[in-house]
């Protein structure tokens, strides 16, 4: 084997092999093989799926729907489309009677790497009235995951949304504050991507935030609470002739002109959807290719 | 430890082809970035902007100090074993840091990456010390 390995290039021939074989790997691990870790024993059993069923048919059959509202005892729902900074938005005015009525779904109700679906796909499984991408926590092997009130990561150093069982958001670093402490405070839903726009009325980004090392202007999703059970969420165009996309200082700008207190930006680019009553309401692309892009989690209004 | 026979010529041929090779791969690391970075939307990572300086620093010029002050340790035995581990820690580097580009502009990110440093760095360790027992012995064989 020594003399082998001596002879020139057979070491080369060798090891780029073995290289390959690894690099390939590493990239089939991040962003093909899927992990399951963990199901989603919160919303899948027939039991729970019957009842939520049967409480959205009597609660349908009583709403008011239009193309772009929806209203029945527990859910008002108002979308407007707005024309802004070159760029086609979309906000959603959303009002519930119970923090129960907003949740949080995961692709195939199950945590894990590489496990997705359409923003769509997991509405309609759910009966979602509403529904936006989330955090795309399974593109990430760091970030705060609790959905629906189950942990499945604790793990993070940035910066968290967290929505308690009262239905307020907050945001925390996760440098900072433990999942563990979170839980025992009862936390209902904890996003990780942000950052956060806008805390206690304030805007806390500046022109030059950004998402990691992406560009300015971008299809954006984000959420923000106006007032108790009151919800603002905008999703923007971006990336396209029609729309440039919203710099993280205009989204927040727009949250605080709307009256919120807290905002909070979640995965945009080609995550970003917003989906109403059966139909997609934005544009969904990641710029080179138009249609929607399969996530892991989604944040929905619905029974 | 035995002696290679490899006259001047012939020394002087490797280190200006492993030089020019090394000078062609710094070449093409900057050509994978600019092409990667057309298709991600503006969005760079230093990891993959700056690779390039693994096979230019790490290997053209690295060779080229050791063509001007060392050139005689490729008469070693050990020199292949050295050649072939420390070019090995170069590339392992090298496609980390292409790695870890890739991820950091995709948003995602791998408990791998940090192989790549760990297993390049060992290599490039290891390759020092053969070469620096290589150096010793020559000046020893000189004096």
């Amino acid at each position: 084997m020594k003399n082998f390995l001596a002879k020139p290039y057979r070491w080369a021939g060798v090891f780029s092999i073995l290289l390959a074989a690894a690099v390939t790997f590493t990239m089939m691990d991040t962003f093909v093989l899927e992990k399951s870790m963990a199901k989603d024993s919160t919303s899948s059993s027939p039991a729970i799926q019957t009842t939520t069923q049967v409480k959205q048919s009597v609660a349908k059959s009583d709403a008011a729907i239009t193309d772009n509202s929806y209203q029945d005892e527990n859910i008002k729902i108002t979308i407007e489309t707005v024309r802004k900074y070159d760029t086609t938005m979309y906000v959603a005015d959303i009002q519930v009677s119970d923090v129960s009525y907003l949740k949080t779904a995961l692709a195939d109700n199950t945590y894990g790497r590489n496990i997705k679906a359409e923003t769509s796909t997991m509405a309609e499984e759910k009966n979602a009235i509403f529904a936006i991408n989330g955090d795309y926590y399974g593109f990430r092997d760091t970030g705060y995951v609790l959905r629906n009130g189950k942990a499945y990561r604790s793990t993070g150093k940035g910066e968290a949304l967290v929505i308690d069982k009262e239905g307020n958001l907050s945001m925390v670093s996760e440098s900072d504050v433990s999942m563990q402490s979170l839980s025992a405070k009862g936390a209902w839903q904890v996003l990780s991507f942000g950052p956060g726009l806008v805390e206690n009325g304030k805007i806390t980004v500046d022109s030059t935030s950004e998402v990691g090392q992406s560009k300015n202007s971008n299809p954006r999703t984000a959420i923000a609470q106006v007032s108790k059970l009151h919800y603002i969420v905008i999703v923007s165009d971006g990336r396209t002739n029609e729309s440039a996309g919203l710099s993280l200082l205009q989204l927040a700008e727009e949250f605080k002109e709307r009256g919120c207190t807290t905002a909070y930006n979640l995965d945009g680019g080609g995550s970003s959807t917003m989906y109403f009553n059966g139909k997609i309401i934005n544009n969904p692309t990641d710029g080179r290719k138009n249609g929607e892009r399969q996530v892991s989690d989604i944040v929905y209004f619905g029974y | 430890m035995s002696i290679l026979d490899i006259n001047i010529k012939n020394q002087s041929k490797h280190f200006r082809k492993t030089i020019l090779t090394y000078l062609i791969l710094s070449i093409l690391a900057i050509v994978v970035n600019k092409v990667y970075a057309l298709f991600g939307h503006g969005v760079s990572s230093p990891a993959m902007t700056w690779m390039f300086l693994y096979p230019l620093i790490g290997g053209a010029l690295f060779y080229f100090l050791i063509y001007g002050f060392a050139n005689k340790i490729i008469k070693f035995t050990l020199y292949r074993l050295f050649f072939n581990i420390f070019n090995s820690g170069i590339a392992t580097l090298t496609f980390g840091s292409f790695l870890k580009g890739v991820m950091d502009i995709a948003g995602s990110g791998s408990i791998y990456l940090v192989f790549y440093y760990v297993v390049g760095g060992l290599f490039i360790a290891a390759g020092l010390i053969l070469m620096f027992i290589m150096v010793i012995n020559q000046k020893r064989a000189d004096a």
